[in-house]
């Protein structure tokens, strides 16, 4: 048969890099190495060097003992045949770890592949094969795989090919027992295959022929030396599929309990009984919000350093008056912390000088939702600003309202008597208003963008107190000169993913945009332009 | 110790038994007017009388349908050795008729001891196909093609099917067809001049009956007599295990187990549960690993999703709920969290957080598969705009709800309330 030739990239030479010798006595070093790591056995499948014991095992993951037992049973003794394993369960709970500290313990072989770094089925089937070939990407193969495999049916017949080499070299290594009894040595004539995120697989483009193959796989392998172990974030009933699947063995991991929780967090502590009440403290409300052990930790880092302030020895001992006076310095951060746990701001939340300390004392006082800055905090020049402004109104105002609102003097109207209306019509008004707000920001065409972007940037030269720019205004951008300027900067909004395109209009084909910034930011922008924003505004 | 090492052994036996479909359907096959036998004189009659024929194995997932086939092209190959070569090939794997044809030459040339290129394209693979085909007509030699997953080869333009009865239909060449699908319709879905070359034999496979079930746990879980473990260990082992399946408790086990689905992969499942629960000590067989077997085979992943919400998690939740009731016809993150609010004025609860928090909940319950939306325009609108629909019922809401740890009193209310 003839050998299928590795794909190689041919590298176009840079000045820089045809310009260095190389150095004859590092290409030496690097093709030592590369024959170094080369050789790889069976023993390199293997978590590794050292196993550890069942107890440790245990007590590296507080709280999970019922699933790790359930597991490990699963896998049974050695040699046994297993039906294909589904362990499934929230992120961050641990699933991942267990899987593998398990195999650790066990000292048996595995091959891992994750569907977050093996993000299409050719990187997928090309790692399971490179690990099975005992193949490993390096400088002295150009990092290119074992093999080059895209179709499902190559995959089958190359891991069928590969697996069976790997099973002749296990059985001749239990052949060997007994003389070189090394402490890595494999266990066990089975090899095991782990698919971890599974969930992934659902967004790729041959999703559901993929998710086929791979719950079938022990099925289409007919081997029973091979296990099949699949982890993932959701549960079975989330991969649908029309004609089905064998369905595999789930095993659910739950999440922590408060307990847990405080268990988990209390490792590794230097002070554990600080931080033990510094817990008492905080764990039930955060607990509120997330159970999710990433999260939590987040939030939790910040708060401690906030909590330990007023000590200055971190390893003195706590007596009640110590715990009391932390108490009330944290308390108040509390709710604040609370509200702003998921938000990154540029700036940190808790600055440790006093006048500052008194604008976010102030800052708690402030309806919710409000941010602690009053001003943006990225640079854009006043064009894009003009044109983020002029799209925000585009996408909030409904089309009819734009010529009340700019009339050819460019300013909004306030002089027409507006006709007295009653409650009812009043009401109802209000919840046209309020249903059209909720459905969200509306699609414009580019003319409409330009349209109000020219009345904006003509009111704004008349508008008292403001500056001219050392670039022309106003009237200046009304010149087709300036036209092509307002297309890219409108293009690199897009990019920025303030504005998106929205789907095109059937009558007319013209692509459609759409505003995606929030009322805030909106506000915050005019405010830097010292536009009269509100005053356009649909519905305030 | 060595009550240890019995028991693993048996624990392995099992587990091999259950693993291998052929064992298990080997004593579902004795009787005379079962699929296997039915099977096995079409394929025999063919092979013995050089006649052409195709067959359809029809039903659904895990009943049998491959098992059998095993059994009897296993049997047949003993009865007459150098007569047949099989070709397998899968709908999953070789939909594509150049990749098929591709495999169907790659088979015959490891049967047959040929050099097989890689490089040969389609048009040669077909020639090849033909060209064999008339030599195995020649020689008395049967090709028997196993088709999996039949009904993805019926997508499509169905040329490989096409080619392959129509390459039957000469006098020359001797051909089984034999097509499996859990698709009882996939016949209805063949085009009218492959239906035509097809012979329209179906075989189908259906669920198991009590007394099949009985007669295949007593097959599967007694330990043999005869094997390398110790009598008075085996003898202690089959007697427990018979007095359990004849105990009225276990047969409420089988008849929840059994409710839903009946067929033989759900049961190996179960009793691969059970045995993996076996306590190593006796190392024998109790009701109480049937039962474990039982709850955690039969899962309830929507309540475990709602035991483990936070509490935010639940107020969205209730309060999608309570916008379903009133009606709306779409309800989006914009109108939950209004809803939250109006809660909120309401009753004055502390559970009141800012809309950031709110929506990494509302993230939370999507990525669990509690709620999802409704479209799949994702790239138009912003997660906030966008509408969503429960995924859950009333009623489990309300379980979940109790069964939550720290579920706060106003929810239950505002639960009944609605109600």
């Amino acid at each position: 048969m003839s050998e299928v030739e590795s794909p190689r990239i041919n590298r176009r030479t840079t000045r820089s890099s045809s310009s260095s010798t190389p150095n004859s006595k590092s290409a030496v070093e690097a093709s030592k190495t590369s024959n170094d790591t080369q050789n790889l056995s069976i023993n390199d499948l293997v978590y590794d060097n050292e196993s550890i014991a069942f107890d440790e095992l245990i007590d590296s993951f507080p709280g999970r003992r019922s699933q790790i037992n359930e597991l490990v049973n699963h896998l049974g003794p050695l040699n046994s045949p297993m039906i294909p394993l589904f362990v499934y369960g929230g992120p961050s709970r641990g699933k991942t770890s267990i899987m593998l500290q398990i195999f650790r313990f066990l000292n048996r072989p595995f091959i891992y592949s994750s569907c977050i770094t093996c993000y299409s089925p050719r990187i997928l089937f090309e790692s399971v094969l490179n690990q099975v070939s005992l193949h490993r990407k390096n400088v002295g193969n150009g990092y290119s795989s074992a093999k080059r495999c895209e179709k499902p049916s190559d995959f089958v017949n190359l891991l069928r090919e590969g697996l069976a080499t790997l099973m002749e070299s296990l059985k001749g290594k239990v052949d060997k027992s007994g003389d070189k009894k090394l402490s890595s040595q494999v266990n066990g004539r089975m090899i095991y295959l782990i698919f971890d995120n599974l969930e992934l697989v659902r967004e790729w483009d041959k999703s559901t022929s993929t998710l086929s193959l791979l719950f079938n796989l022990s099925d289409i392998l007919k081997m029973a030396e091979v296990g099949v172990i699949f982890i993932s974030n959701t549960s079975l009933d989330t991969y649908q599929s029309d004609t089905g699947y064998v369905e595999p063995f789930p095993v659910y991991i739950p999440g922590f309990t408060e307990d847990d929780l405080r268990q988990i967090f209390m490792r590794n502590q230097a002070n554990p009984k600080l931080y033990s009440s510094f817990l008492d403290m905080v764990l039930k409300p955060f607990c509120r919000i997330t159970r999710q052990v990433d999260e939590l930790a987040t939030v939790f880092s910040p708060l401690f350093k906030k909590y330990c302030e007023p000590i200055d020895d971190l390893g003195a001992v706590l007596n009640e008056d110590t715990k009391r006076k932390l108490f009330s310095h944290l308390q108040p951060c509390i709710s604040l912390y609370l509200n702003e746990a998921f938000s990154i701001t540029s700036q940190p939340l808790m600055k440790t000088s006093d006048n500052k300390e008194r604008t976010w004392r102030k800052g708690i006082t402030k309806k919710f939702g409000d941010e602690s800055l009053d001003e943006i905090d990225f640079h854009m020049s006043a064009s894009a600003k003009y044109i983020l402004i002029s799209a925000f109104i585009a996408s909030r105002n409904p089309a009819t309202l734009d010529a009340a609102l700019f009339d050819s003097t460019g300013g909004s109207d306030n002089h027409k008597r507006k006709r007295k209306s009653s409650e009812k019509s009043k009401e109802q008004k209000e919840t046209k208003e309020q249903e059209l707000l909720n459905k969200g920001p509306g699609t414009f065409p580019l003319e409409r963008l330009l349209a109000i972007f020219q009345c904006i940037t003509s009111v704004g030269e008349y508008s008292p107190g403001y500056e001219l720019q050392s670039g022309d205004f106003g009237g200046e951008y009304c010149g087709s000169r300036f036209m092509s300027d307002i297309v890219l900067q409108l293009s690199s909004l897009c990019g920025a993913n303030f504005i998106t395109k929205g789907g095109t209009c059937p009558l007319e084909g013209s692509i459609r945009y759409r505003s995606t910034i929030s009322e805030d930011l909106a506000l915050k922008v005019a405010r830097s332009l010292k536009f009269p924003l509100s005053k356009y505004l649909y519905r305030r | 110790m060595r009550r240890e090492n019995h028991a693993e052994q048996a624990q392995i036996i099992i587990r091999s038994r259950l693993c291998s479909p052929s064992f298990i359907f080997s004593i579902l096959s004795d009787s005379p007017d079962s699929n296997y036998s039915k099977l096995k004189y079409i394929v025999s009659s063919s092979v013995t009388e050089a006649c052409n024929n195709s067959v359809l194995l029809l039903g659904p997932r895990g009943c049998g349908k491959n098992a059998v086939l095993e059994l009897v092209l296993e049997d047949i190959l003993k009865e007459h050795p150098d007569m047949i070569s099989v070709i397998k090939l899968s709908g999953l794997l070789h939909c594509d008729d150049s990749c098929a044809l591709k495999e169907i030459a790659r088979q015959l040339c490891i049967e047959h001891q040929l050099l097989f290129s890689k490089m040969a394209s389609s048009d040669d693979n077909t020639q090849f196909l033909v060209s064999m085909l008339r030599e195995c007509g020649f020689a008395h030699k049967t090709i028997i093609f196993v088709l999996n997953e039949f009904d993805l080869f019926a997508q499509g333009k169905q040329r490989l099917l096409y080619s392959l009865l129509d390459a039957m239909q000469s006098v020359t060449s001797q051909a089984v067809v034999i097509g499996v699908s859990c698709r009882l319709d996939a016949d209805q879905l063949l085009e009218k001049r492959v239906r035509s070359r097809f012979s329209h034999r179906k075989l189908l496979f259906l669920h198991l009956s009590r007394d099949d079930l009985h007669r295949l746990l007593e097959h599967i879980l007694l330990l043999p007599t005869d094997g390398s473990l110790p009598h008075d260990y085996v003898a202690a082992f089959n007697t427990k295990l018979l007095h359990i399946l004849a105990d009225e408790n276990f047969h409420g086990i089988i008849d929840v187990l059994s409710y839903p689905y009946s067929t033989v992969s759900e049961l190996s499942r179960f009793l691969f549960s059970t045995v993996c629960r076996m306590d190593l000590n006796p190392g024998i067989l109790s009701l109480e690993n049937f039962k474990a077997a039982l709850t955690s085979v039969q899962r309830q992943p929507k309540m475990e999703g709602l035991k483990d919400c936070s509490i935010l998690e639940l107020y969205v939740l209730v309060c999608m709920k309570r916008l379903e009731v009133k009606e709306l016809e779409s309800c989006n993150f914009n109108s939950i969290m209004e809803e939250y609010k109006s809660i909120h004025d309401t009753f004055q609860t502390s559970d009141y957080y800012a809309r950031n928090v709110c929506l990494r909940a509302f993230e939370h319950l999507l990525q669990r598969g509690l709620i999802s939306f409704e479209d799949n325009r994702g790239h138009l609108q912003s997660s906030e705009f966008r509408p969503v629909k429960l995924l859950i019922s009333w009623h489990e809401l309300q379980q979940g709800l109790k069964s939550h740890l720290s579920c706060p009193v106003l929810l239950h209310k505002l639960m009944d309330r609605g109600n």
